[in-house]
C-alpha cells in the first residue's frame, strides 16, 4: 500500500478514511531504528553506495562518508481492516514529530479534513475523492475576479473590437 | 492483558520507553490507536467513542529463541515484552494529545534534528570574511 509523499496528504487522506470508516479503521505509530539484520544491512550498504556513486558525479567527495549513528524513522500507519486500506507516511525529522501527533489527536477526535486546519492548498492528487472539494475555488474565483474585473473588462472590450 | 493505565502512569512509562529505545539506538516502539466500540468501562458521548492508546515495543531484545527450550521460549517472551495501553475518554483527547505530543517529541531523540549546520557555517564564513577585511 502506498507511501504518501506529504504528511498533509498522509492526514487528509486519513481523515477521509477514518470519515468512511471510524469505528473499524486504527492508526499506528511506529517509532525504530533500522535493525541489524543482515539482509536489512546490505540493503543500506547498498544504497549508501548507490548515493555516494550518484554524489561523485555531481560533486566529487564533499562529504566521505556518513556519521555511523542510526537514526531512527517514524512510520504512520492508518489502517482498516475491513476494506483492507492503508495508508502510510514515513519520516525521520524530529520536527514533525509534535505537529503529526497533535494532528492524530485531531483525527482521533473524529475531526474532517477541513476541521485539522490544514492549509488547502494541496497539489491536485488526482483522488477522486479530492474532487468533492474542487467546486470550491471555482466559487471564490469570482469573488476575487471583482478585483481584477476592470483589467478583464478592458480585454473583453479589446476582443470585440478585433472582431 | 495487563489493565489500562491512568494517563499519568502511561505517559511515565511511555516516556522511559521511549528513551531507553533512543539511548540503545536500536529496536522500535509501536503506538497504536483505535476507537474502543461496544466495550464495558468506556464511555460514549454523544455517538463519539473513547479511544484506546496501545504501546508496544518491538519485543526486539529477547534472545535468539533457536536454542532455548519451549517453556522458556514462552515465559521469555511474556516478560520481556512491554504492553501499555490506556482507555481516552471522549471529552479528554485534545489535553490527552497535547501532553502525548510532548511526551513523544521529548522521547523520539534518534530522529534527524533540524539541520541549521548549513546556515551557521554561512554565518561564520561571512564574519571571517568581515573581519579580514
Amino acid at each position: 500500500m502506498p507511501y504518501l509523499p506529504t504528511s498533509q496528504a498522509y492526514l487528509e487522506q486519513s481523515a477521509q478514511l477514518l470519515q468512511a470508516y471510524p469505528d473499524t479503521t486504527r492508526i499506528v505509530t511506529k517509532y525504530s531504528f533500522p535493525t541489524n539484520r543482515r539482509g536489512n544491512i546490505i540493503r543500506a550498504h547498498k544504497s549508501q553506495v548507490r548515493k555516494d556513486a550518484a554524489k561523485t558525479t555531481d560533486a566529487p567527495s564533499t562529504t566521505p562518508a556518513q556519521p555511523p549513528t542510526a537514526i531512527a524513522t517514524l512510520t504512520l500507519k492508518t489502517f482498516n481492516p475491513t476494506t483492507g486500506i492503508c495508508l502510510h507516511y514515513r519520516t525521520n525529522k524530529a520536527q514533525e514529530v509534535s505537529r503529526l501527533i497533535t494532528s492524530l489527536g485531531k483525527l482521533a477526535a473524529g475531526a474532517d479534513v477541513a476541521g485539522l486546519g490544514l492549509s488547502a492548498a494541496v497539489p491536485a492528487g488526482g483522488a477522486d475523492v479530492e474532487m468533492v472539494d474542487a467546486p470550491a475555488p471555482v466559487e471564490v474565483t469570482p469573488a476575487a475576479g471583482k478585483a481584477q474585473g476592470q483589467s478583464a473588462k478592458g480585454k473583453k472590450k479589446g476582443g470585440k473590437g478585433k472582431r | 492483558m495487563a489493565p489500562h493505565l491512568g494517563h499519568d502512569e502511561f505517559f511515565k512509562s511511555l516516556a522511559e520507553l521511549l528513551s531507553k529505545t533512543s539511548q540503545e539506538t536500536h529496536g522500535s516502539v509501536n503506538l497504536t490507536q483505535k476507537p474502543l466500540i461496544d466495550v464495558p468501562g468506556a464511555t460514549t458521548t454523544n455517538s463519539q467513542p473513547s479511544i484506546l492508546i496501545r504501546a508496544t515495543d518491538g519485543n526486539t531484545n529477547t534472545p535468539n529463541l533457536k536454542n532455548a527450550s519451549k517453556e522458556t521460549q514462552i515465559s521469555m517472551k511474556k516478560s520481556q515484552k512491554i504492553k501499555l495501553s490506556t482507555i481516552v475518554n471522549p471529552d479528554e483527547i485534545e489535553a490527552f494529545y497535547v501532553r502525548y505530543a510532548e511526551v513523544c517529541k521529548a522521547g523520539m531523540s534518534g530522529l534527524k534534528k533540524r539541520d541549521r549546520r548549513g546556515r551557521k557555517a554561512k554565518t561564520k564564513g561571512g564574519a571571517a570574511k568581515v573581519t579580514k577585511a
